[in-house]
């Protein structure tokens, strides 16, 4: 008699249980696009076609226990809804909360990122590209910096006629021979160190051969001058 | 005073590819140079000598577009002198700059040879470093012509590549154009100027043609070669004329001297770029 209920009540709670979990899977999406490559899917149509991926559209509602790569706090990975962490790449104002932001330059914490072309040969100044202040994150859906409408709001300043494609260049490209570049840019990494290489091979091959040929042909010259003035031929 | 008999070297073409190709050249690597060290005192000097930034990119892409026409031309004349009723010999002779298995052993020959523990490699028309400058050379002007085409037009570029393959391009270009610098301001002027046998020019390059007695101290088995064939009569050549010697002493030298000022300020200044 009394055994009843619990089993019921076990029963209730699994379905609960079960039917919370369906509400922790992501939503079905209205869309979804095989995308070969960004620059197949870039190339003409981009949007015209209407099909964004999923960093293009808003973000939708936050789900728990989804971690932002290299993100965790405590035990769990972050949680947008749980945890109070700002994730600086996707603010509204990047630089929200920075102590004495007002009285800093861009360099001053950002030493790296001057260091491209545009900066050291086209005297480009952060802002120019940036823009005014609030400086969104990078990934924010409304920054111009967004990689659906860069191109068109920052590039396309300079680079008339500047596509989605163009706009993948790297501005700020990590020094090619270091770790970084082997972490975020690893073909430009490969294409350094086996040009230096070869750079580096071909000289040490090349220079020790050289001179030392021109040593050799030094001592060949004295022997052969001595030997021509005592037999004539 | 009999004239110390001569054989052909190089043909007219053959030196005016040379000519044209040491033009370029230099004028690629000052302009080229002149963007690369503008964040430097002395790469704003030279810029200045090319109308300034944009001006020495335009002479540097027109200069680029003529070497391209150059190579093409080029590769036309190599077919040209393949001899096509025996192809592979041809090819693979010892008249082509081809590289071969005895290259390898002139190689180890010649090793010996530098501390005294053989006697010199028989070589034929082409020494294997001859070979290498070469091939360098033929292998170095696509890849910077191709990556010189991408940052010429970025925006056909992205149409069929990602963006960013500009960046690679932009790091091949410039790599392999210092490679190109200084191998040949260091390497090439060395064998062509400075070693013994070469001092103070070699102007085979530029008369077309050497003495036979020279010919058959470094090349033995060429000269071999042509006296068995019978040629040797038919590649012998004139000495040059003197005024056309002093032309082109003038000249090697005004180039050897650029070269070496750019190669040694571009060592200089090389920290001061400012980029990564």
């Amino acid at each position: 008699m009394a055994r009843e209920p619990a089993v019921l009540r076990i029963f209730v709670i699994l379905v609960a249980l079960a039917a919370g979990a369906i509400l922790l899977l992501p939503p079905p999406a209205s869309a979804q696009e095989e995308v070969a490559s960004a620059i197949r899917r870039y190339k003409e149509k981009e949007a015209s076609t209407g099909y964004y991926e999923e960093y293009e559209v808003r973000p939708r509602r936050q789900r728990p226990f989804v971690e932002i790569p290299g993100v965790q706090v405590g035990l769990f990975p972050y949680s947008p809804s749980a945890a109070e962490v700002r994730v600086r790449t996707r603010l509204a104002d990047s630089h929200m909360g920075i102590a004495f932001y007002t009285d800093k330059t861009c360099v001053a914490c950002h030493p790296q990122e001057a260091k491209d072309i545009h900066t050291v040969r086209a005297n480009l100044t952060c802002r120019q590209c940036h823009g005014g202040e609030p400086i969104a994150s990078i990934q924010y859906f409304n920054s111009p910096m967004n990689p659906i409408r860069k191109h068109a709001y920052v590039c396309a300043k300079c680079h008339e006629g500047s596509s989605a494609s163009f706009a993948s260049y790297i501005i700020h490209e990590p020094a090619p021979g270091s770790m970084a570049a082997l972490k975020s840019f690893p073909l430009l990494y490969i294409v350094y160190w086996f040009m230096t290489v070869l750079l580096v091979g071909t000289l040490a091959f090349f220079i020790p051969h050289s001179f030392l040929t021109g040593v050799r042909e030094l001592f060949t010259r004295k022997k052969e001058a001595k030997n021509d003035a005592d037999t004539t031929h | 005073m009999t004239p110390t008999p001569r054989i052909k070297r190089f043909s007219v073409i053959e030196r005016l590819f040379h000519l044209s190709l040491m033009i370029t050249f230099l004028l690629q690597t000052a302009t080229g140079f002149s963007r690369l060290y503008i964040t430097t005192a002395w790469g704003k000097k030279i810029n200045a000598v090319f109308g300034g930034y944009d001006n020495s990119l335009l002479i540097h892409k027109w200069v680029g577009v003529v070497m391209m026409v150059g190579f093409v031309i080029h590769t036309v004349y190599l077919f040209t002198r393949i001899n096509w009723r025996t192809p592979v010999k041809s090819v693979f002779g010892e008249d082509s700059l081809v590289p071969n298995i005895a290259d390898l052993k002139h190689f180890g020959q010649r090793i010996l040879w530098f501390f005294g523990l053989g006697s010199r490699p028989r070589f034929s028309r082409w020494t294997y470093w001859e070979k290498f400058d070469y091939w360098a050379v033929y292998w170095g002007l696509p890849l910077l012509a191709i990556t010189g085409v991408m940052l010429m037009y970025p925006m056909v570029t992205s149409r069929f590549l990602p963006g960013w393959s500009l960046n690679i391009a932009a790091l091949l270009h410039r790599a392999e154009a210092i490679l190109a610098v200084t191998y040949i301001f260091i390497v090439h002027f060395f064998i062509g100027h400075l070693r013994p046998s070469s001092f103070p020019m070699n102007e085979a390059m530029f008369s077309g043609s050497v003495p036979l007695e020279e010919a058959n101290e470094e090349k033995p088995a060429w000269v071999e070669s042509l006296q068995n064939s019978g040629r040797l009569k038919m590649v012998s050549a004139a000495a040059p004329v003197l005024w056309y010697r002093v032309v082109y002493f003038v000249f090697g030298y005004a180039v050897l001297l650029f070269g070496v000022y750019l190669l040694i300020n571009g060592i200089m200044y090389a920290r001061q770029v400012g980029l990564h």
